[in-house]
């Protein structure tokens, strides 16, 4: 929009000149943006091309090419192999990250959507002082706490006995215990950057809309329940997307809290695979990352357009 | 149905660094059972602040809120039983018209469904919007929401309503006609209206009584015309009334008030009254100057004067007249307004004459009206 | 003042709400302050928060003065600082029988990364974003391929850079190929590492860089493009003058995200070096504490390191939180 004139720059060229620049400057733009969208995307397509390559046939002379043998020599055979390879190989790990986000994203963002709203549509002293310690939380880097969560969910907390008790239930195993403590970290440090979001949309909201609910004898809890919320479901989807790329790709909580073993997750599964003494079998590591990328990738395609807006708005 | 007192209400503003902001000082206001008060003043002079105080939206410093002589200094604004409507109409955005009038009813009675489903539907069709209940605010035209914001306070049925600044966001025709619309609602209702306006037009038509404030403090309390005649103070007389109330600076000697380009002598009995004061501000209403193309006799109320510019306003003409000797670039003026059918032109050499019963003399020390004009003429309208 | 006057005015209630000639208890009165009756809605977050951010800060605090080292439970019965000065002189500390390194290195490492890293990917993202500014077609295309390398976890934007950097099969020694170089050891180069690890961040972030700055610039009147227009500004010009100087908030806001995800950076280095190694050219301090604690099992060693991890982001949130409090935005 605001760039839309500043094409027209040379005042005495003549009209032809100038279609002819403008013409050409056009030209160069979109030469310029398709070679970027390329150096962005050609890694992802490399992946994907690679992991659809039939292990036996695979050469890397040009892994980029989609595996068109016999019709094009060189480029491998297609095969879907390496997927199901990659599928076997972190299919524990997918349950468990699903376990694992679906329950940390939603937490994470209705606990921040709560602390945004009794620190923006309740006005009270002190408040400023307590924001500000939510939002210096999005900065602490994780290795300043992962010796106290080994700590503290290792030695202290007896989550682990008390899973021990709850195995009769079905579906529930011993090991879910370190998932549930991931679960809650997660959380923990999820809450910070949801706040933030949310309170930038909370700040938008109409104060006198809030004070007529007020007046009407709404309740500082329905005013949330009946205004708030149901005004906060598009900031809802901007905060799910953030938070369910954030905890899905993390590793270095899984790292030190699950640690190995049965609970491992998608991302602590995928750092091994593809890697045998025999060396590396490119396909089958492509499959697993593509795989291990698919639902967040999925996401950005369908709501990055939304996410976008929320984070910049 | 009640009346609303404050008395000596007071709020200080506290900005954390330990200054104090006083928005509102000492407020006096006795409003009757169904009375329509405005509460008139320029921006940031408190009539917010002092309508929000009555909802219970801020708290009280000091001073007493009662209402039907309950205090309700430290009621919650939804056990005041008092409904409000606000300048930006504060609709919720994701109800339909029907539940936000019933929101309210919800939250603050145990009604049975049925009796609020009627309720509602009865000040729908008062206010003529009953076709509009099942659509969203955001599918009403502007005047539409305002309607709905007000049956939103009806429905309450409120011991008093707040308005603040409710026609502010409609276009100026729309603003006309609610304008005598809510007027209409409120007398057939008669509930005790607090009404909030930045515009003295909106004041003088639609209030029993207005209040002026200016810095936080009340002015002067009156019917319209009670402060268009004889207004306390100079701020009242100056904010009341569209074109403004003339002002001069003047000086007493003798038996004369001198200006900076004319003299203007002075009854006895008003010289009598002035007491030991010298300084004043000497002011007269544009329509009470009168005003000669020509005059054969120049009397000592007569000042020579010549058109600056004229405003025609299509039922009358907005006269700017510069004193004859003022020839400079920049002169002073003064407005005098006369009929529309009057054909002036710019430069027209012209007589005004500033009557004795129609000036008001103002104590330059505290702003005082020391004398207001006569009211000989308008004695019809005057109250006893 | 305005402001200031503005944002009391719009306060509920002081939360110093008189009672009412003993008809209000003061203990009901408490219960009616907007701070008790919205502490529901913050405090149960605000604990969680507070018991594991602040409460594990702290508590890292205190193990990185302990001699906590292999398994077992910390002593907490003898604190001192002897971990602070191994970590900036290095040396033989009195738990261990070996010499243990300074983290010099790992942090002059960690200052180059994250400079490079958000220098680049700002630049990269205002560059892209005053390109897609520029009326196009499938705009939103675009937008969506520049932003998608940030949905890939670290782990697998490595996967996908070990590939690409590959010596045999790889893109980039392709590429280099092409001129007549190569091919060349990339990842384990020493010379090479760290610039290789920053440019696969750079493919990652730069696209959010791009987002925020985009919103910016369509945040500016058309009429500011118009006006430089007027007084004969040249395209490079109008935007070195009249745009780039209004982005600075966009600025603010890209830099904390883009902080914030460099400060994950360990993620990447881990997949991409298959442990705790990445060797020191590419060792930043995330590597080097996780190394020490979860490797070497020298756990208050670990906690120290985290410590001086933790003032680094003390350096950058303190300016942020202020400005945005003297700004009235917090």
């Amino acid at each position: 929009m605001s760039g839309a004139t500043s094409d027209e720059s040379a005042t005495t060229a003549t009209s032809d000149e100038t279609e002819t620049r403008t013409a050409l400057n056009r030209v160069v733009l979109y030469a310029v943006l398709v070679g970027m969208a390329v150096f962005y995307l050609i890694p992802i397509e490399t992946g994907l091309m690679t992991a659809i390559t039939d292990p036996g046939t695979y050469t890397g002379s040009t892994p980029y090419l989609p595996p068109l043998e016999p019709l094009v020599p060189g480029t491998g055979s297609f095969s879907l192999e390496p997927f199901g390879n990659a599928f076997d190989g972190l299919s524990r790990g997918l349950v468990n990250s699903v376990i694992l986000v679906v329950p940390a994203t939603i937490l994470s963002g209705l606990l921040g959507s709560m602390a945004a709203y009794g620190l923006t549509n309740v006005d009270w002293r002190g408040q400023v002082g307590i924001y500000a310690l939510f939002i210096a939380g999005i900065f602490i880097p994780y290795q300043a706490v992962l010796v106290p969560l080994t700590q503290f969910w290792y030695n202290v907390v007896p989550l682990r006995t008390m899973f021990v008790a709850l195995t009769g239930i079905p579906f529930v195993q011993e090991y879910h215990w370190k998932l549930v403590a991931l679960i809650i970290t997660h959380t923990a440090y999820g809450i910070p950057i949801c706040t933030l979001l949310f309170r930038a949309h909370y700040k938008k909201l109409s104060s006198e809309m809030i004070e007529a609910a007020r007046l009407d004898g709404a309740s500082v809890s329905t005013i949330y329940r009946r205004i708030v919320l149901p005004l906060s479901i598009p900031m809802f989807a901007v905060v799910f997307i953030y938070q369910f790329t954030q905890v899905w790709n993390d590793l270095l909580f899984a790292l030190t809290i699950v640690q190995f073993g049965e609970a491992s997750v998608v991302t602590q599964e995928l750092v091994g695979i593809g890697v045998s003494q025999s060396g590396t079998n490119f396909p089958l590591r492509m499959a697993a990352a593509m795989l291990a990328a698919f639902p967040t990738l999925i996401v950005y395609i369908l709501f990055g357009d939304k996410f976008a807006e929320g984070v910049t708005a | 149905m009640a009346e609303l007192t404050l008395d000596t209400v007071t709020k200080v503003f506290n900005d954390g660094d330990s200054n104090e902001i006083v928005a509102v000082d000492g407020v006096d206001i006795d409003i009757d059972d169904g009375e329509f008060l405005v509460l008139v003043g320029p921006s940031g002079c408190g009539k917010s602040t002092t309508l929000r105080m009555i909802a219970g939206l801020e708290t009280v410093t000091d001073g007493e809120i009662r209402l039907g002589n309950r205090l309700i200094n430290n009621t919650p604004p939804a056990d005041r039983n008092i409904a409000m409507v606000f300048q930006s109409y504060a609709l919720y955005p994701h109800m339909t018209v029907r539940e936000n009038m019933r929101f309210g009813l919800e939250e603050s009675t145990d009604m049975a469904d049925d009796e609020m489903t009627s309720i509602v539907e009865e000040t729908a069709a008062m206010m003529g919007i009953e076709d509009l209940l099942d659509r969203k605010p955001s599918e009403l035209s502007g005047g539409q929401q305002q309607r709905v914001a007000l049956g939103r306070a009806i429905v309450r049925d409120p011991e008093a309503f707040l308005m603040d600044e409710p026609l502010s966001n409609l276009d100026a025709k729309l603003r006309a006609t609610m304008r005598t619309e809510l007027q209409r609602i409120q007398e057939d209702l008669s509930v005790t209206t607090v009404y909030v306006t930045h515009d003295q037009t909106e004041a003088m038509t639609m209030g029993d009584r207005i209040a002026v404030l200016n810095d936080g403090v009340l002015q002067q309390v009156g019917t319209p015309l009670e402060c268009y005649h004889t207004p306390n103070n100079r701020f009242v007389a100056g904010f009341i009334g569209e074109p403004s109330m003339n002002f001069f600076d003047v000086t007493l000697s003798d038996d004369a008030l001198t200006g900076e380009r004319f003299s203007y002598p002075l009854p006895g009995d008003v010289r009598s009254s002035l007491g030991d004061a010298t300084e004043f501000t000497l002011g007269v209403r544009p329509e009470d100057i009168e005003f000669h193309a020509t005059k054969s006799s120049v009397g000592e109320h007569d000042f020579e004067c010549v058109v600056d510019v004229v405003e025609p306003v299509g039922e009358s003409n907005n006269i700017y007249l510069r004193f004859a000797d003022d020839d400079g670039p920049d002169p002073d003026t003064f407005i005098v307004t006369i009929s529309g059918m009057r054909n002036v032109s710019s430069g027209d050499r012209v007589v005004a004459t500033i009557p004795p019963d129609a000036i008001h003399l103002f104590d330059d020390r505290d702003g005082r009206a020391v004398k207001n004009r006569s009211l000989s003429e308008v004695d019809a309208v005057a109250p006893t | 003042m305005r402001k200031l006057i503005a944002r009391v005015r719009n306060r509920w209630s002081d939360s110093d709400v008189r009672t009412d000639g003993g008809e209000v208890s003061a203990e009901r009165s408490l219960l009616r302050r907007d701070s008790i009756r919205s502490a529901p809605f913050w405090l149960p977050p605000f604990l969680l928060v507070g018991l594991f951010v602040y409460g594990a800060v702290l508590w890292n605090f205190v193990l990185s003065l302990t001699d906590f080292q292999g398994l077992g439970a910390p002593d907490y019965s003898s604190l001192d600082f002897e971990n602070y000065v191994i970590a900036f002189n290095g040396g033989t500390p009195t738990w261990s029988e070996l010499t243990v390194d300074p983290v010099w290195n790992s942090l002059q490492n960690t200052i180059i990364l994250m400079v490079v890293f958000a220098v680049v990917c700002l630049v990269l993202g205002l560059l892209l974003a005053i390109l897609v500014d520029r009326n196009i077609r499938f705009e939103d295309t675009f937008r969506t391929i520049y932003l998608l390398p940030m949905s890939l976890s670290f782990v697998v934007t490595a996967k996908f850079w070990l590939y690409m950097y590959n010596p045999q099969t790889g893109l980039i020694n392709a590429a280099i190929g092409l001129v007549g170089i190569g091919p060349v050891e990339i990842v384990q180069n020493p010379d090479l590492k760290l610039g290789a690890v920053a440019f696969a961040l750079i493919w990652q972030f730069s696209g959010y860089a791009m987002i925020v700055y985009l919103a910016a610039l369509r945040g500016i009147p058309t009429s500011h493009f118009e006006a430089a227009r007027v007084d004969g500004a040249s395209t490079v010009r109008m935007y070195w003058r009249v745009i780039i100087p209004q982005l600075r908030t966009a600025t603010v806001s890209a830099l904390v995200v883009i902080t914030v995800f460099a400060l994950k950076a360990f993620d990447f280095l881990f997949s991409m070096y298959g442990g705790y190694q990445p060797g020191p050219s590419a060792d930043i301090l995330a590597t080097r504490m996780v190394r020490e604690a979860y490797a070497n099992q020298n756990w208050a060693y670990g906690s120290t390191i985290a410590v001086i991890l933790f003032v680094m982001a003390l350096f950058i949130v303190t300016p942020y939180i202020y400005t945005q409090y003297t700004r009235g935005e917090l």
